[in-house]
Parts: C-alpha cells; structure tokens; sequence
C-alpha cells in the first residue's frame, strides 16, 4: 500500500460507499421527521402563512448586526455570533466556490459552475478555521455552553474541522506530500459523510424546516417576528 | 577485455580528451548532480565545485571498468526503449548505451534467437554479482506466467533468474515499475511489477510512459560512476527527478493560483495558456521531471504544449480517474439505481420506524383511555 493506492481508495470506493451511506440516512432522517407529522390546523389563521415564512427567511438572511433586533443577538452573544457566521461563510465558499470542489459537483450532478480565485477561497477558508477555533474555544469556556457540549457536540466540531485544516494545508503544499494529504482530506471528508446523517450536522437540511415551520406559526398568529 | 576502462574503451572509438570532459560535464548534469552525492568521496562538501564533480567523474571512468547492462522486455510496448534510442541528446544516451554497455537487449541486439541467448548466459556467468539488469514492462502472473514467454520460458522464470546475479535492477517505465498499462483494470494477466517480486535485490523504479531517456540513463550513469544508487523516495523513483511534482515546477500554475483556467481545448483560456486543471490535469500529484528536463532536448513537454498531464509517472495512473476529468473529482459517480436504492432504503426503514412508533402510540393512548 502506497500513497497513491491509498488516495484511490479514499476518493473511489470508499468515497462512493460513504455517499451512498450520507444519502440513504438523509432520506431516513427526512422520511422520519415528515411522518412526525403536522398537527391539524383548527384555529382560523389570523394572517398570511406564506407573508410569515417569507419574513422568517429574510430575518435569518440579514445577518448584519446593525439591524435593531439583530443586534439583541448579536450584544447577548458576539463572538458566537461573529465567528459562526464566518466559519459556514468560509465553509461555503470553499466547498462550493473552490475549483476543485466544483469539479467534485460537476461530476455528480453533471454540471458546473464559474469559481473563485483561489487567494480568496483561501483566506475564507483560513477565517473559518480560526472562526472555527474560538468557537470551539468558547463552548470550553463559557459555564453555559459547557453544560450543553458532550462528546457528539466536540465530535461535530471535530469531524467539519478536519477536512478544513488539511484542505487548507494541501492547498499551501505544507508539511507532507501533496498526494498524503489529499488522501487524508478525502478520508476526513468520507467520515464526515457518514457521521452528518447520524448528528446534528443534518441542520444543513432541518434548519429550512425548522425556519418554514416557525414561519408558518408567526404567519398564522399575525405575530411577524 | 573486462579490464578495460571506460575511458580507455572511449579514447579507442575516437573520443579525444577534451570531448571526454565534455561528456563528463554532459553526464554531471544528466545526473541532476551538483555536489551531495560526492560527499562520500570523503571531500568536505563545501570544496566541491561543479569543476570537482566534474573531475570526480572523469576519474571514475577513467579508473572503473565497464559496467555490462542486461536488457529484459516483458509486457511492453518497447516505448521505452524507442524513447531513449530516438532522445534528442545523442552523445549521452549513446555513451550510455554503447559504451557503459548494454550487452543483452530482446529488440536491439543484432543476433537472434539461441545464439543471443547463450550470449546472455555467458555474460551472467562471467558478471555475475556485477551486472545492472534493466526490466521493460510488466510480469503477468495468471495461468503459471503464459501470458508471457520468451524461448519457452516464462517472464518471471527469466526474471528471477537474471535477477540473482545482478548488483542493482532498474525497471524503466510505468509498466516494470507498477504494472502500467497491463494491470489496469480489470488486469487480466495479473501483471505485476518488479519490485513486487524481487525483494532482495535494490530496485530503481524510472516510471514514465515512457521514461524520460534523461532520467533513465542519468540514473544508471550514477550506479556505473559511484558504484551506488542515488536516494530513492518511498517508491523507489531517485530522489533528484521525482522530488518535485509537475505541478510544482509548472509554468501555468500562476493561473492556477489566480483561478484562471481552459475550459476547453479551444477556449480563449486554452489559447492564453491558462491551467488545465479543469481539463483533467494530474500535475498535482505526479512525481516527475518533465517539468524541468522536458522532451525533445527541452523542447517542450505535454503540459506546455496544452495537454492536461496524465501522471504517467504514479502507480495505477490508468485507474486513477478519467484522463479529461478533473482530478478533484470522484473516481466514479455512483451507478443512480445504487443512489436511488440507497434513497429507498432510507425512506422505507424510516416509514416503518415511524409506522411503529405511530402504531405504538396508538396502542399507549387507548391503554391509558382503558
Ligand atoms: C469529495 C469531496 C472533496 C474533494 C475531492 C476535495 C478536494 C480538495 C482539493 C483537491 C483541495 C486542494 C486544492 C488545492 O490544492 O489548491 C481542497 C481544499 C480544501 N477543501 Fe476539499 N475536497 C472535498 C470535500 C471537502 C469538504 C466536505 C470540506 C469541508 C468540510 C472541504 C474543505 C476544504 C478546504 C477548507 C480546502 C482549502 C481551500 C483553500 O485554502 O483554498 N473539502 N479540497
Ligand atoms: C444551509 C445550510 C446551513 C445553515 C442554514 C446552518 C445554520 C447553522 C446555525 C444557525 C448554527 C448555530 C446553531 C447552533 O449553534 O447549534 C449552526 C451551527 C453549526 N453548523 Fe451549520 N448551517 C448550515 C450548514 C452547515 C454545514 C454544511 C456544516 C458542516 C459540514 C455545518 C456545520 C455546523 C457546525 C459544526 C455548527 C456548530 C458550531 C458551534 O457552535 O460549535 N453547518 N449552523
Ligand atoms: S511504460 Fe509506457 S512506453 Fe514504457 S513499455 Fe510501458 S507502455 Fe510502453
Ligand atoms: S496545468 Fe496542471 S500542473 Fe500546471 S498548474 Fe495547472 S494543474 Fe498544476
């Protein structure tokens, strides 16, 4: 076994079995959540449902902290605040605006799409590993968040930041050989689809639920959030 | 006639004296050499100068005897082979060849049949223990080695018996070294290579398809002069040609950086000599010189002239993701009906997990109705 046999290994069949693995457990996990059920609406509604998840949306979008009711968030808490919204925009652009990621798309879905210059992937990319440190940072510290951070909180944290940080190694050609860390990126990558159905990095997808959902109450209640 | 050196062997074809340090000089630079490897002449390092490696080397041969090269082929396509007789540096590959000798070679060699192979018996014996033996293509090993025989015997048969003599093995190309085009998949004659099954002996692996000449010969020019191989990497490729990748040492990789690539072979990004990396490129992770020796006496080399590289030089590189696809990209795309299965076999264990516990509430509810 070499490297490069190696690398084989982890973006071939290994890759394909943890995606088969990452999309059969998100089908299970939306299946269970949509046979939850919704419970039967009794109550006349006293506004527009579609007005409140509109507004639900576009309150989760304005991110800027200078708008009134975003600022209560942002004073209670400005360092989560800050540093979580840098670390998904990071991760964003690296995994959707970086070329070699777009290419990963191209190939699964058959299309692409136009990308960034990679200096600017780049320091998104290393905003987010240090947004990523001083979250982590903050859960160890905070009384509060301790109590809410067991081992599946600290695993979450763990599994998104290892394909962060040797991603962002290989792309600066440090330490190893290009081909040791790419294998190790798609090894972390492929264990991170396997760990995402099973916690709750599944938000990626719940979280349109749970914003729809809420939004529908607010709507209904006449209550615009 | 094995007491002769290989200068006085030169002086006997005509080389004169200044031509003779020339080829040294030749020789210094195909070797990659600056001043490391001399270090065990016991000089301190810093007295050597490219001068003194040049010295260094004319006394080796003058001082050395020739050093005969046994020439095997097995799965090949003599590409390798070609390569080197049609390189563009002439005095050197012919040095090399000629002189620093290959004594056995299944394509060159005028003689043919038995007679060659007596030849080759008796330069076994004679040199034995001495000999560098060089592999071209892979070993099959499926069905008992019929997938390869030469006179009646068996690619592996003749392997391990030329290779218990040998003081070093070189295997050139893709194909000695990993198995090359042979062991793609599904590898049907189970092709294998050379340092898979000689264990005992130090092997040199120059993968290439084909070799480049210069890494080839500069490599056995460093065995025939120092009386040993040059550092190796973790695959056995010297150190000097395969420590740097192609994309290292690429002239488009400013565009790689800046997000500028081809799209297409005829693009205006193709035509502003922008990075191919969309088109397939395997710069990234091939190890090898092209880069930097080229083809063609530094003419040129695929990358420069608009052709993404294939990385010819890596294990499996046939196996190793489409040769126009992005290297990012996955190996295969999952087959959809194993998608779609995999989607159903979500959904269905999740229904009926929901079903269950619906099932269970119910029965919870009445009992506490009853
Ligand atoms: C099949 C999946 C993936 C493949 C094939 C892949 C491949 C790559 C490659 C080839 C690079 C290096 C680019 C270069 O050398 O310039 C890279 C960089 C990177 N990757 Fe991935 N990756 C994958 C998934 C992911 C995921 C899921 C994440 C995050 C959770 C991630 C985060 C990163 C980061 C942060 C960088 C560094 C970007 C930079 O500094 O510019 N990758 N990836
Ligand atoms: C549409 C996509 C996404 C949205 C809207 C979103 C939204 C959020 C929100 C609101 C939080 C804060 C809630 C909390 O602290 O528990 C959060 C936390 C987090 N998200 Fe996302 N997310 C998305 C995608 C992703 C993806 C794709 C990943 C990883 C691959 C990810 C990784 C994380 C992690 C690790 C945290 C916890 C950070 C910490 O507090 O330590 N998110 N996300
Ligand atoms: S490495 Fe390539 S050129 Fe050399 S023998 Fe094999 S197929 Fe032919
Ligand atoms: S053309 Fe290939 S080797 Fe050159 S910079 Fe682009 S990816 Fe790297």
């Amino acid at each position: 076994m070499n490297w490069t046999t190696f690398l084989h290994f982890t973006r071939g069949p290994l890759f394909q079995v943890s995606l088969l693995i990452f999309v059969g457990g998100m089908a299970y996990r939306l299946v269970r959540v949509v046979l939850l059920g919704w419970k039967g609406d009794k109550a006349p509604a006293k506004g527009s449902k579609l007005a409140g998840v509109a507004k639900t949306y576009l309150k989760g979008f304005l991110i800027f902290p200078f708008i009134p009711w975003v600022k209560r968030t942002f004073n209670r808490n400005p360092i989560m605040y800050l540093a979580g919204g840098l670390f998904h925009l990071g991760l964003f652009a690296a995994i959707l605006l970086g070329t070699p990621h777009m290419l990963v798309w191209k190939s699964l879905l058959g299309f692409g799409w136009p990308t960034l210059p990679l200096p600017i992937v780049d320091w998104l990319a290393a905003a987010s590993i240090a947004a990523m440190i001083a979250l982590l940072f903050y859960r160890r510290t905070n009384s509060l968040l301790k109590l809410l951070t067991g081992p599946a909180e600290t695993l979450n944290w763990l599994l998104v930041f290892l394909p962060m940080v040797t991603g962002y190694i290989m792309t600066h050609h440090l330490f190893f050989q290009y081909e040791v860390l790419f294998s190790l990126h798609m090894l972390s990558v492929d264990v991170l689809l396997i760990w995402i159905p099973l916690s709750r990095i599944s938000h990626f997808m719940f979280y349109f639920f749970s914003r729809t959902i809420h939004g529908v109450e607010f709507g209904k209640r006449g209550v615009t959030p | 006639m094995s007491e002769e050196t290989i200068y006085q062997r030169l002086e006997k074809n005509g080389v004169s004296r200044r031509d003779f340090l020339k080829l040294c000089g030749t020789l210094v630079g195909a070797m990659g050499l600056t001043v490391p490897p001399l270090e065990s002449s016991g000089l301190p390092g810093h007295l050597l100068t490219e001068d003194q490696t040049i010295r260094k080397v004319a006394q080796a041969l003058e001082s050395k005897a020739r050093i005969p090269v046994i020439w095997l082929e097995f799965q090949d396509c003599a590409g390798c082979s070609e390569a080197l007789t049609r390189s563009q540096s002439p005095t050197l590959i012919d040095l090399v060849l000629n002189t620093i000798s290959v004594e056995y070679h299944e394509t060159l060699t005028a003689a043919a049949g038995h007679q060659t192979e007596e030849n080759k018996q008796s330069i076994m014996k004679q040199y034995a223990g001495q000999y560098v033996l060089v592999v071209e293509g892979s070993i099959p090993m499926a069905l008992g080695g019929a997938y390869c025989t030469i006179g009646g015997r068996s690619a592996i048969d003749i392997l391990e018996e030329a290779a218990a003599g040998a003081a070093a093995i070189i295997s050139t190309g893709n194909c000695a070294a990993f198995g090359g085009l042979p062991k793609a998949n599904p590898n049907p004659t189970d092709a294998k290579g050379v340092w898979e099954l000689i264990t005992d002996k130090p092997v040199v692996n120059i993968p290439g398809c084909p070799a480049i000449p210069e890494v080839f010969t500069g490599t056995l020019a460093h065995f025939v002069i120092f009386g040993a191989l040059p550092e190796l990497d973790d695959l056995n490729r010297p150190v000097t040609f395969y420590g740097k990748t192609i994309h290292d040492r690429c002239l488009r990789r400013p565009f790689y950086e800046a997000g500028k690539f081809a799209n297409t072979f005829d693009d205006e990004g193709a035509k502003q000599g922008w990075c191919l990396y969309k088109l397939g490129c395997k710069g990234p992770t091939t190890h090898n010189a092209c880069a930097t020796i080229k083809w063609d006496a530094g003419l040129s080399f695929p990358v420069q002239s608009g052709h993404p590289c294939l990385g010819c030089s890596e294990p499996d590189f046939w196996d190793g993701g489409g040769f126009y696809q992005g290297q990012s990209a996955p190996l295969n795309r999952p087959a959809a009906t194993a998608v779609g299965a995999a989607i159903g076999a979500g959904a269905v264990v999740g229904a009926a997990m929901a079903a269950n516990n619906s099932a269970q509430k119910k029965r919870a509810a009445q009992a506490s109705e009853e």
